[in-house]
């Protein structure tokens, strides 16, 4: 089957993301999404590309593509018109797991689901529909767009032309796809948060300041995007809420530095809040603050 | 004989039917939006209606058929079957240093063409579709590519090479290549032809300017040195591409504007040119801006007459003398005034166009008086005709 629309389920940031990249190589997507979800998704993936038309990295025309490749609706029942299925909606099992019994029932039966899931086991959630032979894990880094590889998470209840399914997807996505074993975290969100609590550990006893920590990091292994900003612009309250879940499952080296539960407490969870590790214009640009200043921000 | 020449892009087929005892076309037509629902064909056959319909086109392969179906319809076709078609002639954009003349395809031809896809991500791989397609609908019919490329493999090393580490040469073959070679090959023919001359005596410059826009020196009937290089990038100003420019303004750029490898190609290549300056990549739109003052179309126009200057200067160094200066493709056989700007900076070579004859227009002539000492020529280009050519010659 020739795959051509696709559902996107979950509007956050690695909803927009995948929508916007897939649309960009030619899908029609249906994002779904709960309340006004959608129509805000569909403007922040506009901003995204007006983003990249000021870098010229699209044209006018492209954009104008682009998201008329892209709609959204509440009405689960538009699943019985997709040919691939997407989840990447928030990491709660039984929130998944009710919206993948859901879409089981909606969709025709040939469709392949992927997850995006990092912290939970797709092999858990193929348990829980009928259709459990064509789920497989594919986990995309955000900024989707941007970032060349993603993560193969191969259950073993999958089979091999599901697996092919979500392989080619993720190949027409541009994106190298590097297979590993089915583990909580996986590589990069685990990767991630341990760098992100080391970083915090060090602010916190007070041996260096946020920015210089972030410099340093970022500067040395040659990043785009150093782990604070990518923190905050992942969520603290998301970054804490893997931390737990790993630190639950792996053990106490992932539990988290005081300094982000004391951030979270304190609703400061990074460019939704416009202020994380680092404050953030309303572009979602990050400002440099002086510490002194942060403070003040704070109150 | 009969001919079929197919031109497939990523997302459109573009084809013509030849009758080769008299080359004259039988039908053409070309199917756009490949891959969607809602792709559009449209069809001709000589003499007959035009006919156009919508329909779903998921690939190539069935646009190809829909083609056919066309072309062997009663009412609208020109054929009985399919299988009275002889060969069919494919345009191919990229054949590296592999290919220097049209071949017949083989496994060992399109194992070739794939290895050659990194060279032109956005044309071969549709090319090669294009290929696959017809051999599946045509498994017996003999299948010719004919190489954009092809006519500048005679550009000599001193030309091609550019003056960067050899390594780089050997291990990646980064050279010029040139491209719009079917355009300059028939285009330097017809005017050999038109001035009554062989072609072996002369020293020609084809300028082929089209939204994309390049030339060539054509000495004795071989290209010697062309405009664009390693990609279609080099060279002279188009429609969005920037041409030639200082490598190291490009370095600049990207520290300064934070663009990574995708966004300064996308910046060069698709919001530079005519469109970069003036906002406007056609050249109608170019000279209507004129008409109305505007003074970025005006600098724009400037700019894409002074690089053709360059170019032609060079190339009559490079060639030592010059016989005649050809305009060929969308801007050069329709826009009298990029002629007429072109020719009056070329006083220094004895040129000297006719003005009533450059205003002409749809046919191929001489716009030179007959006391130019350098014979100016409009001609239409005709690249489908070369490959029909080319593919009779292969069979």
């Amino acid at each position: 089957m020739e795959i051509r629309r696709i559902a996107v389920l979950g509007a956050g940031r690695l909803g927009r993301g995948i929508a916007e990249c897939a649309a960009s190589k030619g899908y029609d997507v249906v994002l779904f999404s709960q309340g006004a979800g959608g129509q805000d998704a569909l403007r922040r993936i506009e901003k995204s590309l007006d983003r990249k038309l000021a870098k010229w990295a699209i044209t006018e025309s492209e954009k104008r593509l682009i998201l008329g490749r892209i709609s959204y609706t509440l009405d689960l029942k538009e699943l019985a018109n997709v040919d691939l299925l997407i989840e990447a909606t928030i990491d709660h099992f039984y929130t998944k797991k009710e919206l993948l019994r859901t879409a089981d029932h909606l969709c025709r039966p040939e469709v392949v689901f992927i997850s995006t899931t990092s912290t939970l086991l797709v092999s858990e959630l193929a348990r829980s529909i009928t259709r459990n032979d064509q789920l497989v894990g594919l986990h995309f880094i955000p900024p989707v767009p941007d970032v060349p590889v993603a993560e193969l998470v191969v259950p073993e209840s999958a089979s091999p032309e599901a697996v092919e399914v979500a392989k080619n997807f993720a190949q027409r996505l541009d994106k190298k796809v590097l297979h590993i074993h089915e583990s909580a975290g996986l590589v990069n969100p685990r990767a991630l948060i341990t760098l992100v609590n080391e970083a915090a550990y060090m602010i916190d006893e007070g041996v260096c300041d946020a920015a210089a920590a972030e410099l340093i990091i970022k500067e040395s292994w040659g990043m785009s995007q150093g782990p604070l900003e990518m923190a905050d612009r992942l969520g603290l309250d998301l970054i804490l809420s893997w931390m737990e879940q790993l630190q639950e499952k792996l053990g106490d080296r992932y539990a988290p530095c005081p300094l982000i539960r004391r951030y979270v407490r304190q609703k400061r969870l990074g460019v939704k809040t416009r202020l994380g590790f680092f404050a953030y214009t309303e572009d979602d640009a990050v400002v440099s603050l002086e510490e002194g200043e942060k403070e003040e921000f704070e109150e | 004989m009969i001919i079929f020449v197919l031109n497939c892009g990523s997302s459109s087929v573009k084809y013509k039917l030849y009758d080769m005892r008299d080359e004259s076309v039988m039908a053409e037509g070309k199917v756009e939006r490949v891959g969607q629902d809602n792709a559009v064909i449209t069809h001709q056959s000589t003499g007959k209606e035009e006919v156009s319909k919508t329909m779903p086109i998921l690939e190539h392969t069935t646009a190809i058929r829909e083609c056919l179906n066309l072309l062997t319809d009663p009412e609208h076709g020109s054929i009985k079957s399919v299988d009275e078609i002889d060969a069919v002639g494919h345009r191919v954009v990229h054949g590296g240093e592999s290919f220097s003349d049209s071949v017949l395809i083989n496994e060992r031809t399109k194992e070739i063409l794939e290895s050659l896809s990194d060279l032109a991500p956005l044309h071969n791989p549709a090319n090669l579709m294009g290929i696959r397609a017809a051999e599946k609908i045509m498994p017996k019919t003999p299948q010719v590519a004919v190489f954009d490329t092809a006519f500048h493999s005679t550009i000599p090393p001193h030309a091609f090479l550019y003056a960067i580490p050899y390594t780089v040469y050997q291990r990646h073959k980064v050279r010029r290549y040139g491209f719009h070679g079917t355009s300059h090959k028939y285009v330097s023919q017809r005017t050999a032809e038109l001035m009554g001359k062989n072609i072996e005596d002369l020293k020609i410059i084809t300028c082929h300017l089209g939204n994309g826009a390049s030339i060539a020196a054509v000495q004795g009937g071989k290209s010697v040195d062309t405009s664009m290089g390693f990609t279609p990038l080099e060279g002279l100003m188009m429609g969005t591409r920037s041409g030639d420019i200082d490598p190291g303004a490009i370095f600049y750029i990207m520290k300064k504007e934070e663009l990574n490898l995708h966004e300064i190609d996308s910046m060069l290549n698709k919001h530079s040119g005519l469109y970069g300056i003036a906002g406007v990549s056609d050249m109608r739109d170019i000279e209507k801006g004129i008409a109305e003052d505007d003074r970025l179309c005006k600098v724009a126009f400037d700019i894409f007459i002074n690089r053709i200057l360059k170019y032609v200067g060079a190339y009559t160094a490079s060639m030592n003398g010059v016989d005649a200066i050809v305009f060929t493709a969308g801007i050069g056989e329709n826009t009298p005034s990029v002629r007429d700007a072109v020719c009056r900076n070329l006083e220094y070579l004895g040129v000297k166009i006719d003005p009533e004859l450059n205003n002409r227009r749809g046919e191929d002539l001489e716009i030179s008086t007959p006391d130019s000492k350098v014979k100016v020529f409009v001609v239409g280009t005709d690249e489908e005709v070369v490959i029909a050519r080319d593919t009779v010659a292969l069979l």
